[in-house]
């Protein structure tokens, strides 16, 4: 046989050795490896988004395997960045990536539950009456009310079926409605820019009810007060992207690596770069790791500080040495050269309002709303002239609402910023000191609580006399007790006097070395100058969240502004904190609030209310005089906190619900009889006093809020300020509250607001949940309805983070009985306009707004506070109180107009800030995209809103950010104000129009819209402010600039015109609990933080074992080891905190890594998970928010006044916390509570 | 056909006025078939007494109480065995496989590992099938037993009768790991802490040192594995 036939040619026999003997092949069964293959395998991959509260904003892979979800890994095809720049992905951290067991999550809400007390007398009821007859008899009748208001919180749930629990839900609005008005049925829910529909169904849902739309910015407070006071603007913050165009960041009180994990890489990357890191923060935090230069300053104390920063740029580079840089952009961009009134008070000269076109015999030559023009003089011909830009230019004429450096006449114009070289005099001028307050916990540093400075100042003759004026920039620099030269008291030669705001005078307070303040603002200022403001500072909860925060923020606004950094690549301010940027915004607004249909919507201010309705305001222990200026111009300044806040409601500053004393539809009928417009109507009988506002007595039970839906929220828990307040008084259920009420403490009471002894308990008529998983909220609530979660639906993500917007999509259909927002609250409609004709037709209802921001209202109260009750001046609506118009509601076919795009968005158009334009084209576009609606009936012939992704296409086809076409008409109508060309930053995309299913296909680049005041290009990242800088465009304040001062004569009484350093307030909950209630164990009293976690996103993944299993398992606080060895606690021991509002238990982690004095507690951790009972209460451990009770302050009340008019999530109260102090004590007893049925069982089971 | 499978899911099922209904006939059915011994079965009876005689309300509440909103006694197989580990989904892919292999395709909205539904698969298989099927994931079953034992549920009577008819005892192992988990009940936390007690952070050289937390993680991961495949290993094994 040939040997070609005999060996293998094309084979080798697989056996053997290789490699030199070093491997051997062997013959083992590999089917094993199998398993490992399919592990990966999968059958679709779908894109979807962590709709938490969490500003990330994450695209992420959901895999799915024969219909179920096996695991998620981030995405990857984020749009390319330009050369140069580092790109966005990977996003995503191990909170998102821990996700995919929610879904099939033993704690899964599965079906809708009821409390079977309330199905029991539902169903009884139901059997022979009608539905809104069967709630009205179960409500009406206190014994079958109480059998399960009582319950709240005891568990006692059983399943409902959905069309039973719509039924309940519906009678009961439709009944409130009837019986006390639709503005007694409120909703809450947080953050719609993390999915904007399920958001959406809610609040229209209410808004076409008439119900209320409650904020959620401020009452978390995250909302910096200190943005719309100096912007005009909610929020705007650069993208992450733009950290890396910087060349010196200040972390200050944020925590970038571990709160803002996916896009802290920009932040490692910009240090590869050369960017210098400073990091401001009391603990050594995850972010101190990674400064070059780490401050320390005593928590609280931060305006101090961002104070000796100011004094020592002020010195360096404005008075030693002008830096041409500085001078133009303070001269152009912030309100420094603006004049102001100095006038007399108790002898002493202080800083009164802005100079106004109308204090001029002659107006200026302004006819159009002069005393809403501020005024300056001209360096060159010392000419006084309104320089355009102001508000009042905004308003009434178009063409002059810009920054170009001319008159309202046209004539050019370069503002003197210091009367130093033109001045007739230099006087003395008064500033309130604050820091010299002695506080228990806080040191202080001695001086006169009034310091007078020499300012130079001119002599003006004005139409009441001849007046002082000095400049915004002198009176500026004398606050910061900056030595021009003048002589004087109160002014620092050196960095070294102990003169308010030195380095050393900040010293003494905030523990940081003067050396170090001084290199920190001097190389700041440095790189800002030789960068032209690419100086950066990351700021964030750890600022903001004390009741003195607008100090905190705007002591380092002014840094910025001093430094020409807003507005610039690379430089500004960077707020993080809640989420705000909800970038299709005006798309959106029409769908959410039902403008399609009516107009206004009811929408509150969320602290406000829950301060008024869990009645904290029962406890207040803050004096007003505690915190009024010691210079307070004349004016009414006694009175409680709730006091201010109806004032505020009644002159149209603050928004009111529920509204009046009286249903706003009998409202509605009484004036038809009266045969009077209702305007007219509502003001006559306000004036006589035959009608009241619900806010002067909010314990009367017909100003009771009666039905109040959470959906996408932890009200209860992660955001109950004062959460045992809202046990007690507003749900009705057992409560930790230890202190008593003003009553019984013999306290001061409110002057106007009406006392009733017996404080209400269990105000709701029904409490209605939405969530994924039993949370706190739902505990106690009557009816807890399942929700899809973020792999189950369809919605729309984006974030301030990147420029993105990118979808949730439904990779596997809603488990169990759980339903999309969307579908539960169309199933909702669906049932009240089947249960509403029982009681209600087509209404018409009398809504309360106040006098709005970007309207042309906003100029409402010029120069002076005038109250219309005290007959100090007419009630006018939109002027002196509230606006009041009607609003047809069509009850019966709620639903129908529910499920379709209304007819307004034709007749009226569409429009966001104060710019408007027609949308017949975009609602024409949607007609053909969704279909439109062809049963007969109202709303036949419009287009359909009938699913998720139908409300998607609205949302996109309206907002001029997802919708070239409509970008370029919305810079149109506001190149018309200012009478500028805006239009090319968006005419290259003008045919771009994003839809749905491209965002599915791969995240989009939102385009450049006049709505935000950054832009999307290839040139620059997004910055705040940099439209205002770059086009123009004036900020949305009274002087049309930055504004560095706040002149309204509020601001003025409570001691901030100017940032000045405020120590927190005294709380007064720990006196009365001190060795009270002693267990035997130490006690110290520590300082109450409460920052974000790395477990967990608010209360979202604190109850996952895996993120718990990574940190320690259940509630943990830190606290410094001195403190502890003081009290004798180790670390792991269990320990108490309370005071007078409540208490909490955790176990104590014991760190240097704390500073003596401060506890910190993570945010939020659930009342679900691991609690053991509380000594003090003898009730499950509370939550963080247990301790905790809001408290308002006047300043944030302000309205009708230009950038201080209310807004919703806009400007108001915000609800602060961190000026609260514990007492902490280790525990004796841990007592897991271990008896079945108690009252406190349910709440943590 | 095997009635008693689908009698048991009927009683572990949501109590509603239609099960009340079937009472009787649940009864009659265990008896007749006599699956289990006769003490086991006799033990039913409180069970379907009750179901019988107490306010339908009271008895929902019990149920939503005890399996919806109590973890640790989930009527989801896999709750306890893979918990939060995503070999979860894997798991539930695998079993609704099993379903369809036998012509089954799932209706409810529910997941694979839900006992009824599993209960009433089981009622669509011989009996010899049935009860090795039913000793797959035995040791879930007698943990849960146990843990409704603790709670004196009669709830727990159904899961004694159904240790009864499987066809093997847990092995020992598995059962001791359910029986280390943490069980959540409220009248149980002293247990629960001890379960979240950390272990003591050393550093040190040694290759079983490192990081404890992370060490707990595998080992419960680990667990849930080696619990989830029994039938796959043992036929490797072969």
């Amino acid at each position: 046989m040939s040997h070609i036939l005999n060996r293998l040619t094309f084979f080798k026999n697989r056996a053997g050795s290789f490699s030199g003997g070093h491997g051997v092949v062997t013959r083992e069964d590999r089917s094993w490896e199998d398993a490992y293959r399919k592990r990966w395998q999968h059958d679709k991959i779908v894109r979807s988004t962590h709709g938490v509260n969490c500003t990330g904003s994450c695209s992420w892979k959901i895999y799915v395997k024969g219909g179920i979800v096996t695991w998620e890994t981030q995405q990857t095809d984020y749009p390319r960045t330009r050369p140069d720049l580092p790109n966005h992905e990977p996003r995503g951290c191990s909170r998102g990536a821990s996700y995919s067991w929610y879904l099939y999550s033993g704690n899964r809400l599965k079906f809708p539950l009821i409390r079977s007390q309330l199905l029991k007398a539902w169903r009884a009821a139901r059997a022979t009456l009608t539905p809104v007859a069967a709630w009205a008899s179960i409500v009406e009748n206190p014994e079958t009310r109480a059998a399960y208001v009582k319950k709240r919180g005891l568990g006692g749930f059983v399943r409902a079926n959905w069309n039973e629990a719509n039924e309940i839900i519906a009678a009961a609005n439709a009944y409130t409605a009837k019986k006390y008005g639709p503005d007694r049925v409120i909703g809450f829910s947080p953050i719609p820019a993390m999915s904007m529909i399920s958001y959406a169904a809610g609040s229209r849902y209410l808004s076409l009810l008439g119900g209320v739309c409650m904020s959620f910015y401020d009452w978390y407070c995250d909302l910096p007060p200190s943005s719309p006071q100096t912007w005009g603007e909610q929020t705007d913050v650069p993208e992450s992207a733009d950290w890396y165009n910087s060349g010196f960041l200040i972390l200050w009180g944020s925590n970038v690596p571990q709160t803002r994990t996916p896009d802290a890489h920009f932040y490692t990357e910009v240090r590869y770069k050369g960017a210098k890191s400073v990091v401001v923060s009391p603990d050594y935090s995850e972010a101190s790791k990674f400064a070059d230069i780490w401050l320390s300053p005593k928590q609280g104390t931060d305006s101090a500080l961002a104070l000796a920063l100011g004094h020592v740029v002020l010195k360096e580079f404005y008075i030693d040495r002008q830096v041409p840089y500085f001078q133009d952009y303070a001269r152009r961009y912030t309100d420094m050269p603006m004049l102001v009134r100095l006038e007399k008070k108790d002898g002493r000269l202080v800083p009164g309002r802005f100079v106004r076109a109308s204090d001029f015999d002659d107006a200026l030559g302004e006819t159009n709303n002069a005393e809403w023009k501020t005024v300056v003089i001209d360096e060159a011909t010392g000419r006084v002239a309104a320089p355009r830009g102001s508000i009042g230019f905004r308003w009434g004429e178009q063409g002059k609402w810009n920054l170009e450096e001319k008159a309202g006449d046209g004539a050019p114009l370069r503002p003197r910023l210091s009367l130093i070289d033109a001045r007739d005099e230099a006087v003395d001028v008064a500033f309130p000191y604050f820091g010299g307050r002695a506080h228990e916990y806080f040191e202080h540093v001695e001086h006169p609580e009034i310091l007078e400075r020499r300012v130079p100042a001119r002599r003006m003759a004005l139409k009441d006399g001849e007046t002082l004026v000095a400049t915004v920039f002198d009176l500026f620099l004398a606050n910061y007790g900056v030595d021009r030269g003048l002589g004087g008291a109160n002014v620092a030669k050196s960095y070294d006097d102990n003169v308010p705001y030195t380095p050393a005078w900040q010293e003494k307070i905030t523990g940081v070395a003067r050396e170090q303040a001084i290199m920190v603002a001097r190389e700041f200022a440095r790189n800002a100058e030789v960068t032209n403001g690419k100086s950066m500072v990351i700021l964030g909860a750890g600022l903001n969240h004390w009741y003195h925060m607008d100090m905190n923020y705007r002591g380092i606004i002014n840094l910025l502004a001093m430094c020409g950094c807003v507005g610039q690549s690379g430089g500004g301010w960077s707020h993080y904190v809640g989420q705000e940027k909800l970038r299709p915004q005006t798309g959106w607004l029409p769908l959410a609030f039902a403008l399609d249909w009516a107009r206004p919507p009811r929408q509150m201010n969320s602290t406000s209310f829950f301060y008024a309705h869990t009645d904290q305001w029962r406890y207040e222990t803050l004096d007003v005089k505690e915190i009024l200026s010691p210079l307070a111009p004349q004016g009414r300044w006694s009175g409680a906190l709730i006091d201010f806040n109806a004032r505020a409601e009644r002159m149209g500053w603050l928004p009111s619900a529920p509204q009046l004393e009286r249903n706003p539809l009998e409202v509605a009928r009484e004036a038809r009889k009266a045969d009077l417009d209702a305007k007219d109507y509502v003001v006559r009988e306000l004036k006589s006093g035959a009608l009241r506002l619900s806010c002067d007595d909010p314990d009367n039970p017909i100003n009771w809020p009666r039905n109040l839906f959470v959906w996408r929220s932890n009200l209860l828990g992660a955001s109950g300020k004062g959460h045992e307040y809202f046990l007690k008084h507003l749900v009705g259920a057992s409560h930790g509250v230890q202190g008593k009420d003003l009553g019984e403490t013999g306290g001061q009471k409110p002057e106007e607001v009406v006392w009733r002894d017996e404080a209400p308990e269990g105000k709701l008529d029904l409490l209605v949940t939405l969530d994924f998983r039993m949370s706190t909220t739902c505990v106690y609530s009557d009816i807890v309805l399942p929700t899809a979660t973020w792999y189950e639906k369809h919605d729309l993500n984006t974030s301030d983070m990147h420029p993105f917007i990118h979808p949730l999509t439904a990779a596997v259909d809603p488990l169990w009985e759980s339903r999309t927002d969307w579908a539960i609250f169309k199933g909702i409609a669906e049932a009240f306009s089947r249960v509403a004709p029982e009681v209600l037709g087509v209404e018409e209802d009398v809504v309360l707004t106040p006098i709005l921001h970007d309207t042309p209202g906003e100029i409402a109260q010029a120069t002076d506070v005038r109250d219309w009750k005290r007959g100090e001046i007419e009630p006018a609506p939109g002027r002196t109180m509230p606006q009041i118009a009607v609003v047809e509601r069509d009850y019966p076919n709620l639903y129908k107009r529910f499920t379709a795009l209304g007819p307004l968005m034709t007749q009226i158009g569409n429009g966001g800030k104060g710019i408007s334009w027609n949308t017949e084209h975009e609602v024409e576009a949607l007609r053909c995209l969704n279909g439109e609606v062809t049963e007969e009936g109202p709303t036949k012939g419009l287009p359909r809103i009938e699913s998720d992704i139908d409300a998607t296409e609205v949302v996109l086809m309206l907002a001029p950010e997802t919708n070239g076409e409509v970008a370029v008409k919305a810079w149109e109508a506001l190149g018309k104000a200012t009478g500028r060309t805006h239009a090319h930053l968006a005419v290259p995309k003008e045919d771009e129009k994003i839809r749905f299913r491209d965002i599915v296909a791969q995240p989009r680049k939102i385009i450049s819209s006049p709505i935000w005041s950054g832009i999307e290009s290839e040139k620059v990242c997004y910055n705040a402010g940099y439209t205002n800088v770059h086009e123009l465009i004036p900020w949305r304040t009274l002087t049309g600039r930055q504004q560095l001062y706040q002149d309204h004569l509020w601001m003025r009484a409570f001691g901030e015109g100017f940032c000045v350093y405020r120590p927190p307030i005294d709380t007064k909950t720990i006196k009365p609990m001190l060795a009270e209630r002693s267990n035997g164990e130490k006690e110290i009293v520590l300082n109450f933080i409460t920052p974000h976690q790395k477990w967990g996103i608010h209360s979202t993944y604190t109850d996952n074992l895996l993120m718990l299993t990574l940190s320690r398992g259940g509630p943990i606080v830190w606290i410094n080891e001195d403190d502890a060895r003081k009290a004798g606690i180790e670390d792991n021991d269990w320990i108490e905190a309370y005071n007078l509002n409540g208490a909490l238990t955790a176990r104590a982690v014991v760190s240097q890594r704390v500073k003596p004095g401060m506890m910190l507690m993570y945010h939020a951790q659930e009342k679900v998970v691991n609690v053991p009972g509380s000594e003090i209460t003898g009730q499950r451990g509370g939550i963080h928010n247990s301790v905790t009770r809001a408290v308002l302050k006047p300043t944030h009340m302000i309205g009708g006044y230009a950038q201080l008019s209310y807004g919703f999530n806009y400007y108001g109260t915000v609800g602060s916390n961190r000026d609260e102090f514990v007492v902490v004590r280790k525990m004796k007893n841990v007592d897991w509570m271990d008896e079945p049925a108690k009252p406190h069982m349910e709440a943590a089971e | 056909m095997t009635n008693t499978f689908k009698a048991l899911s009927a009683l572990l099922a949501y109590p509603t006025a239609e099960i009340r209904e079937a009472a009787e006939d649940i009864r009659a059915i265990i008896h007749d078939e006599r699956l289990a011994p006769i003490w086991a079965l006799n033990r039913l009876d409180r069970l379907i007494d009750e179901l019988e005689s107490l306010d339908l309300y009271e008895l929902q509440e019990r149920y939503v109480f005890l399996f919806d909103r109590t973890r640790s006694l989930s009527l989801h197989l896999f709750e306890h065995v893979h918990g939060e580990s995503r070999d979860r989904g894997q798991a539930m892919v695998d079993l609704r496989a099993l379903y369809e292999r036998a012509g089954l395709e799932i209706a409810a909205n529910e997941l694979p590992d839900y006992i009824p539904l599993f209960l009433e698969f089981l009622s669509t298989r011989p009996i010899g099938e049935a009860r090795a099927l039913l000793a797959e994931p035995i040791a879930v079953i007698v943990a849960l037993k146990e843990r409704l034992m603790r709670r004196k549920s009669p709830y727990a009577t159904v899961f004694i009768a159904l240790e009864q008819i499987a066809e093997n005892a847990p092995r020992p192992k598995d059962l001791e790991e359910l029986r280390r988990a943490p069980d959540d009940d409220p009248r149980d936390l002293a247990a629960l802490d001890e379960a979240w007690e950390e272990a003591a952070v050393t550093f040190g050289p040694s290759s079983e040192d490192g990081c404890p937390a992370t060490r707990e993680v595998l080992a419960r991961m680990h667990r849930g594995e080696a619990m989830m495949q029994p039938s796959r290993r043992q036929e490797d094994a072969r």
